[in-house]
């Protein structure tokens, strides 16, 4: 790799000869702000020509001019200055604040660009700085604590597992909540296409993966539905607008700049629990070849030594396992091994069996424009290879982008994107586990709960024979979790392709017509094997192979007119009036085989059954919009828009939805002069919002059916059954309705050192569409209908404060900003019981639920009984009552997994060519059932359970007496039966974590030390993601990382089935302009 | 640079203009991933019956087996055992759909839509369905009669009508045997006919409408018996048309296909795989034929070691207990065993099985345990070799699903019959199924059958039962009645749970592990699924609700083990 990167470099430093010719200039000088602070990318015309140029990092330029003509010095944000050429070489600028400097420009929904003052709606920004170089390629992944009210989770800490993106909490739970993605000005699909559900296996990746982060120019978050009621029923959701740097259109003349951006990171296993080293495996201090580690002391003496056992010789070894199975091809596979001794003493199985990986990622970005500064151009490639701590994970991709715009002589501008992705994904098999093998084939569950005694690394897990699973346990009953990291793969391999193209025509001044189209095709194609050989699962015993395709296709259309009009003096008016289609295929196309012939040939050809795999999902949606913004004196805005849907799959009665929206937004600070002081209050803007949205059901909902399956029994498996489907359709289904209200202010204050911004919404979902349970005994068991309502309240607070504001480039800085939110959405109307809508409806795994007055999302799950009074029930054995109703026979609610709040602070200091940071995270609350934690207690693995020769009494009243519970029991008894095969309620913890999320360290070389080189500008960084975490109300020993989707992405929440461990990455990364 | 933008800009223009017309369409509702509702085809909705109709008598058949010592067992306490959702997946399948349990395919199949449809396709057809209808409506009336049996009611006037009754009333369970026995009538008359069965696969009689009016007849019996009606009972009888030879046996006939599907018997899927063993036989059972010198035992049950830690092995020498292995057998037997005489944990012998509650883990016991045999589930016959098992092992699995069996009639006979008679009976049901039994030993071709029970031991055996039957009185002839007939269910325990709350017999049930396990359930929960849509339906508190022809005493006085 090392080599490679070289030739990078010098293929670069070879192009920066050809490009980086710095025009000569007989005018030179340097452009600061109003604090003497250099100011890059000032545009610096000589007025009345072409001829331009930007001002570079270190706010110096050069450009030719002759004398008499005059230099305009422009800056967003900043008063235009005019210079005129005189005799001195030298021109420096101090360039003045406006003082409207606080009109930021920022892009709203469908690519319409506002002032940020004039919107009456909460809107976040995060720059290229934010997600440059980093260690995730995983453009929502680094989006994580950047923004209030932005809620991330991962599937695990594996390279390029699937991401969850919600904006504003759940505001639905049969629909999507993820948020809708929008890449220059394209609705881009986010899917995650998982390999099957969380119970029998889910990897995949999430499509947002194919953008590469350091292509990306900016990104705007628009939270309510106030900002995105012209994306529709897709905008529902929040919207995430991407400007790749191929889609930025920054205009002016500029000489080719070219970017490289290149990082290596280590990638390490962050969650190692902390293993007990004192007993090893066995039962009740006894040895055994079990799953649990109960057994014997690695102490030779005392009442739990290892002296006691009689399968344990005087040396401390005891008799191979491969030599005791009664696996007869087990011992004549390993005949060497017949009289062999095995070492009893710990062993870290869990430290070796996890690598550290590492990172690199490359990116060069070339940019440039036209010598009139009408068309520019931008090529970005990318290069990320990801090697996980996880053996067997690895992510690869490459990226590809061109873009540019033009605006032609004939008042037309054309911008156009190409991109292309190539991401090749690679997974071991996760399933959910609960410490008792895995629900599906899986890799973590039977790692995690190696007991110490067992040598997982050292053992042979292969039988050398049949290339079949060999492992400790006597009747060889649990897959070796390294025959399966060997023998049972899943990659996804996608190509993708998405484009856009925009025209506009200024018709006048005042008036422009604007077409874009775009598509966005992707092809996953997923391959999952299993060799056979392996124990427990059918895949694995008989061999299996799923080949197949997921093509899915997004066809997008607007038109619209944009006018811009000043009514009177104080009037304005601007407007825009379009409409919009889409059309998405999903198209899944393979084959799924079993019965492997010959071992470890993966071809169809070499299995004994096929069936088809085929499925395909077309919807079309088509909208109209309309928004119109009138201005007063640039200091009140009200903007109103409106938007109506169709929809493909519902009835013609039911298939559309018109949704308003209207917003204010008031400048007290320039209405009332007064109030506005350089030390007090700098800038105050309030804000007012309403907005409403749809969301429509997916697939096919209203026709009936019949399934119909092959292969379903017989011996010549001819045998096909027809089944009237237990799905009965509903031709009434209508669009489940969201509407929110939204407050808020910004303000600045003490000259711009204090700024901040509020927010409270409120948001209510009616007609809730509902995956509804029906009676069985009516014939169907679900339909999907139109019930019950979600109200919820949140707030979101950004706040940043300038402790120290460089008044020199070299000055100390130093900013902090913090960002808050929390949401508490409730289930207002529910017509039925409980409708357990994620997770299993199996209550000892769990589910969330929306129960009437309960939070959306409670956990439910079977219970410690009790009794009237609230007493804990123990039964005979000593043991907690599992119970499946609670006293009023309603099922138990276990928890609630909404967080109290979230919270990011982040730190930005800098000193001379130095410059620091660090965001901390923290989670407030919000529970977790933790099957990781049940099973490293319940299997006597972490320090917690070192307390294991004494009795214990579980407080409680026991069951049959009535009396107080007396019963004493072993710790094992109480870890094991209740913790781990008891009450899922006993699995719940408070998932409170901070994390320090970020830290970094840069260091920008001076433009002296680069005079003589190639360089622009040259800056190195050091960095570490995930450096520390503290869960601090979960058991200490665990290590346990709560950031996981335990039952896949989608709408559950709150819930760890051994999903796999998480990832801390450090690494350094420089970035070098030509 | 700008004409090249151009260009490309003005051709993708066009292919989106060309592409617009195609996602403008708003009318994409059907669903190309299913066939419509009017595409099904009759003899395979037939299909989706007869397997939703085996699937649901295996998994009752299994709890009823469980609770009567049949099977084993696990779980100290009876109400946390058998939770709100134990009967979800056979509710669904009864009225709605729900996945198949045989095999290792599992699409959804199910019973009453798919009769409904097929009345609706004879409606509208030339082609005559009544052998279709006539076949879903017998084995509708036997699964209605079986949910009385174990839940107390069901669904019955109220059913599948979703648009009238959103939320179904229970019927009460004398009016769902009432409605059961009218579709039994209404199937009989439809069979009376011969109706055509062309194209049907008939997993059960190949079409023939003679041995379904004998099914039919035996349904019949088999709800009279439950409820005493003696009258009844003897005038199907008297015609004789019902279930009498093993040739005419009611069952479901597995096959050897390991995947895509599975066609084994359940148990020899469970049993037969590369790491062992994973069912627990039941120990009272095994003890039980095994005091008895019963000649079945052998293709019961397959030892795969001669010896279990704490008991004697095949050859009367005491085999050390193990921690390890078996760790009840370093455990001290607790008072209500040791006073009752009862084996807590070891059988001798080799018969490795567990003691009804025993709820400790999982030791790595999968090669000692005792598996399946060769009858029902086509296993190995237990030839004292010891061997192991494993994938294909023995009869491959090519067992049967024992449904309604002559030998099952006959000892329906024998409790109904005047107290003369019954000997008769309980040697009638003893011959046929030993014969029955015997008769799966050719599945295990690799078998030594120099072991296997000789034709006057046999005899032996079914006098010296008989024997002891005419010469016992008061609960020891019940029980040796009542311990005969469990032994002939195994394999098809529905009936046993049945028998067990009607009578209280056999009186010398092992009794559970935990001293208090909660009050013996005399019926199961409503089905979750069920009681959180239905808004006119509340889940019971405990399992002690009594089904309406348990007239006995409630518990715990009744049943007398606990």
């Amino acid at each position: 790799m090392k080599t490679k990167i070289k030739s990078v470099l010098t293929l670069l430093f070879m192009l920066a000869m050809q490009f980086g010719v710095a025009q000569s200039g007989n005018i030179s000088g340097m452009v600061t702000d109003q604090n003497g602070v250099p100011l890059p990318g000032v545009n610096i015309v000589v007025e009345g020509t072409t001829n331009g140029t930007q001002s570079d990092f270190d706010g110096k330029y050069s450009i030719s001019g002759d004398i008499g003509q005059s230099l305009l010095f422009s800056y967003i944000g900043q008063k235009a200055e005019r210079r005129t050429i005189g005799t001195e070489k030298i021109i420096n600028v101090q360039m003045q604040e406006d003082s409207q400097a606080l009109e930021e420009v920022v892009v709203t929904a469908q690519g319409i660009t506002r002032e940020k003052k004039s919107l009456g709606y909460a809107v976040s920004s995060v720059g290229a700085e934010d997600l440059e170089s980093r260690a995730d390629g995983d453009v929502a992944r680094v989006l994580m604590g950047k923004a209030s009210g932005v809620s991330i989770t991962s599937a695990g800490g594996m390279s390029g597992s699937a991401t969850n993106v919600v904006i504003r909490g759940l505001s639905s739970f049969s629909g999507s909540n993820q948020a809708l993605f929008v890449v220059d000005g394209v609705p881009f699909s986010s899917d995650t296409n998982s390999a099957g559900n969380f119970l029998d296996g889910n990897t995949g990746s999430s499509r947002f993966l194919d953008l590469d982060p350091n292509n990306i120019a900016n990104i705007e978050i628009l939270k309510g539905l106030a900002a995105a009621t012209l994306y529709g029923t897709q905008g529902k959701n929040g919207v995430i607008l991407i400007t790749t740097k191929a889609g930025a259109s920054g205009g002016g003349k500029k000489k080719t700049e070219i970017t490289v951006n290149t990082s290596y990171f280590v990638n390490e296993f962050a969650s190692k629990p902390d293993i007990q080293q004192q007993y090893g495996n066995g039962f009740d201090q006894a040895f055994g070849w079990f799953y649990s580690n109960w057994g014997p002391s690695f102490d030779k003496d005392g009442l739990a030594g290892w002296g006691a056992q009689p399968s344990i010789d005087e040396n401390g070894t005891l008799a191979h396992p491969y030599s005791t199975t009664a696996i007869a091809a087990t011992r004549n596979a390993f005949p060497e091994l017949q009289n062999a001794r095995y070492d009893w003493k710990p062993y870290d199985s869990l430290g070796d069996f996890f690598q550290s990986g590492d990172i690199k990622n490359t990116s060069v970005n070339i940019n440039g424009a036209s010598e009139d500064g009408d068309t520019n151009y931008n090529v970005n490639v990318g290069y990320l290879d990801d090697d996980s701590f996880v053996p067997g994970n690895a992510l690869q991709r490459f990226n590809i982008s061109v873009g540019g715009r033009s605006k032609l002589s004939n008042k037309f501008t054309i911008s156009a994107s190409m991109n292309y992705a190539r991401t090749d994904y690679l997974s071991p098999p996760v399933a959910a586990s609960r410490g008792n093998g895995s629900l599906g084939l899986s890799l973590f569950g039977n790692v995690f709960f190696t007991p110490v005694s067992v040598d997982l690394m050292g053992l042979p897990y292969e039988n050398p024979i049949t290339g079949g699973s060999v492992y400790y346990r006597n009747g060889n009953d649990i897959i070796n979790p390294r025959w399966t990291l060997n023998n049972v793969k899943n990659s996804q391999l996608t190509n993708r392709f998405f484009w856009n193209a925009q025209l506009t025509y200024d018709i006048n001044d005042n008036l422009n017509a604007t077409y874009r189209g775009g598509m966005d095709f992707y092809n996953e194609r997923n391959v999952n094997y299993a060799n056979r050989g392996g124990v427990s699962f059918n895949r694995a015993i008989f061999g299996a192979l799923d080949t197949y395709d997921n093509n899915n296709t997004i066809w997008d259309h607007y038109v619209a007119i944009n006018g811009n009009y000043d009514l009177s003096e104080k009037i304005g008016m601007s407007f825009t009036a379009g409409a919009t289609t889409r059309s998405t295929t999903f198209d899944q196309m393979g084959t799924a085989s079993t019965g492997q012939i010959v071992f470890d040939v993966q071809r169809h050809f070499n299995f004994a059954n096929q069936l088809p795999i085929q499925f395909t999902n077309r919807q079309n949606i088509a909208g109209v919009l309309s928004q119109v913004t009138f201005d007063y004196d640039n200091m009140l805005y009200v903007t109103g828009s409106t938007r109506t849907d169709w929809v493909s799959n519902l009835t013609s009665e039911n298939n559309s939805q018109s949704y308003p929206s209207a917003s204010i937004s008031f400048l007290p600070t320039t209405a009332f002069d007064g109030i506005k002081s350089q030390e007090g209050l700098n800038f105050l803007k309030l804000r007012t919002g309403i907005g409403q949205s749809a969301t429509f059901p997916a697939g096919y909902p209203t026709v009936s059916i019949v399934e119909q399956n092959t292969q379903v029994a017989g011996d010549d498996g001819g045998i096909v059954t027809n089944q009237v489907a237990g799905f009965k359709a509903n031709p009434n289904l209508k669009p489940e309705l969201i509407s929110e209200i939204e407050f808020g202010f910004e303000s600045k204050s003490f000259n711009n050192r204090l700024s901040l911004d509020f927010t409270y919404f409120n948001r209510t979902t009616k007609d809730l569409i509902v995956r509804e349970p029906l009676s069985p005994s009516t014939g169907f068991t679900f339909t999907q209908n139109n019930v019950g309502k979600i109200e919820g309240d949140g707030i979101e607070i950004d706040a940043a404060f300038d402790w120290f504001k460089a008044q020199k480039r070299d000055d100390f800085n130093w900013n902090t900003r913090i960002n808050f939110s929390t949401y508490n959405p409730v289930v207002t109307e529910q017509e039925q019981d409980i409708i357990i809508y994620a997770g299993s409806s199996s209550l000892f795994i769990g589910g969330n639920a929306a129960i009437k007055g309960q939070p959306l999302g409670a956990m439910v799950g079977t219970a410690v009984g009790r009794d009237v009074d609230g007493n804990f029930l123990v039964n005979d054995g000593g043991d907690y009552v599992v119970v499946e109703q609670d006293l009023n026979g309603n099922i138990p609610i276990i928890g609630d997994p909404n967080p109290d709040y979230q919270m990011n602070l982040i730190n930005s200091i800098s000193y001379k060519n130095f410059s620091f940071g660090f965001q901390i995270n923290h989670i407030s609350g919000g529970d977790m059932m933790s099957s990781t934690i049940a099973t490293l207690l319940g299997r006597g693995l972490i320090t917690e359970t070192l307390d294991r020769e004494n009795t214990f009494i579980l407080p409680g009243i026991n069951q049959t007496s009535g009396l107080p519970n007396n019963q004493q029991i072993n710790n094992s008894t109480y870890y094991f039966n209740n913790v781990l095969f008891g009450p899922a309620e006993l699995k719940v913890y408070d998932a409170s974590v901070i994390r320090l999320q970020e830290l970094s360290l840069a260091y920008n070389f001076p433009a002296k030390y680069l005079d003589k080189t190639p360089f622009g500008a040259l800056s190195i960084t050091a960095q570490g993601f995930n450096l520390y975490y503290n869960a601090y109300n979960m058991p200490k020993g665990a290590n346990f990382d709560p950031n996981v989707q335990g039952a896949g992405i989608g709408n559950s929440q709150g819930f760890d089935f051994i999903n796999g461990p998480s990832s801390r990455r450090f690494g350094l990364s420089l970035k070098a302009t030509f | 640079m700008k004409k090249i933008f151009k260009y490309i800009t003005v051709v993708l223009l066009a292919g989106g203009f060309f592409n617009s017309c195609e996602t403008t369409e708003m009318n994409l509702r059907v669903s190309p991933n299913d066939l419509a509702a009017n595409q099904a085809d009759p003899n395979l909705l037939l299909n989706s019956i007869q397997l939703a109709y085996v699937s649901n008598m295996t998994t009752i058949s299994n709890l009823g087996g469980q609770l009567t010592r049949i099977d084993y067992m696990s779980g100290r306490n009876y109400f946390n055992n058998y939770p709100g959702d134990t009967f979800n997946s056979i509710w669904s399948r009864t009225y709605s759909s729900a996945f198949n349990s045989e095999g290792s395919s599992d699409p959804s199949v199910g019973i009453w839509t798919n009769i409904e449809a097929l009345k609706e396709i004879d409606e509208a057809s030339d082609i005559d369905y009544s052998f279709h209808i006539a076949v879903g409506q017998t084995l509708k009336a036997h699964m209605l009669l079986l949910l009385v049996d174990y839940l107390g009611g069901a669904v019955l006037s109220q059913a599948g009508n979703p648009d009238e009754f959103p939320a179904p009333l229970l019927d009460e369970g004398q009016a769902v045997y009432a409605g059961a026995l009218a579709l039994l009538d209404e199937a009989a008359a439809l069979f009376a006919k011969n109706p055509q069965a062309t194209g049907v696969s008939d997993f059960f009689y190949g079409g023939d409408s003679t041995k379904w009016i004998k099914l039919v007849n035996s349904i019949k019996l088999k709800a009279h018996v439950t409820t005493g009606n003696l009258a009844a009972f003897n005038a199907i009888i008297a015609q004789g048309n019902f279930i009498a030879n093993n040739e005419d046996d009611f069952q479901f006939q597995y096959g050897i296909r390991e995947l895509q599907p599975d066609t084994r018997h359940p148990d020899y899927a469970d049993d037969y795989t590369p790491s062992g063993a994973n069912i627990y036989q039941s120990n009272w059972l095994m003890e039980n034929m095994l005091l008895k010198n019963d000649p079945r035992i052998r293709y019961y049950f397959y030892r795969q070691v001669n010896g279990t830690p704490g008991a004697l092995d095949a050859n009367g020498v005491p085999v050390d207990p193990s921690e390890e292995e078996l760790a009840c057998s370093l455990a001290q037997a607790p008072l209500h065993y040791v006073d009752g005489g009862y084996s807590y944990c070891s059988v001798n012998s080799g018969y490795w099985g567990r003691s009804h509650g025993n709820n400790e883990g999982t030791p790595p016991d999968g090669f000692q345990r005792t598996a399946s045999g060769v009858y029902p589930a086509g296993g190995r016959f237990d030839d004292s070799s010891f061997g192991n098992v494993g994938l294909g092992v023995g009869g491959g699995g090519a067992g049967i699903a024992p449904i309604i069996l002559a030998s099952y009639i006959d000892f329906w006979r024998a409790e109904l019959a005047p107290e003369a008679q019954k000997a008769e009976f309980l040697r009638a049901g003893l011959t046929k199924s030993i014969a029955k039994v015997q008769s799966f030993g050719s599945l295990d071709s690799s078998a030594d059958f120099t072991v296997a029970p000789k034709a006057a031991e046999v005899t032996n055996f079914i006098d010296s039962q008989v024997t002891a039957f005419n010469a016992a009185s008061g609960d020891t002839k019940e029980n040796i009645l009542a311990e005969n007939y469990f032994i002939t269910l195994y394999g098809g325990a529905t009936e046993a749970y049945n028998y067990y709350r009607r009578t209280g017999y056999p009186t010398t049930l092992s009794p559970n592990w935990e001293l208090n396990p909660g009050a013996f359930p005399r019926t199961f929960l409503y089905p979750q699924n069920e009681v959180i849509t239905n808004s006119n339906l509340t889940q019971k508190m405990n399992n002690s609700q009594q089904v309406f022809w348990d007239t006995n005493p409630a518990g715990p006085a009744f049943p007398s083990a606990n």
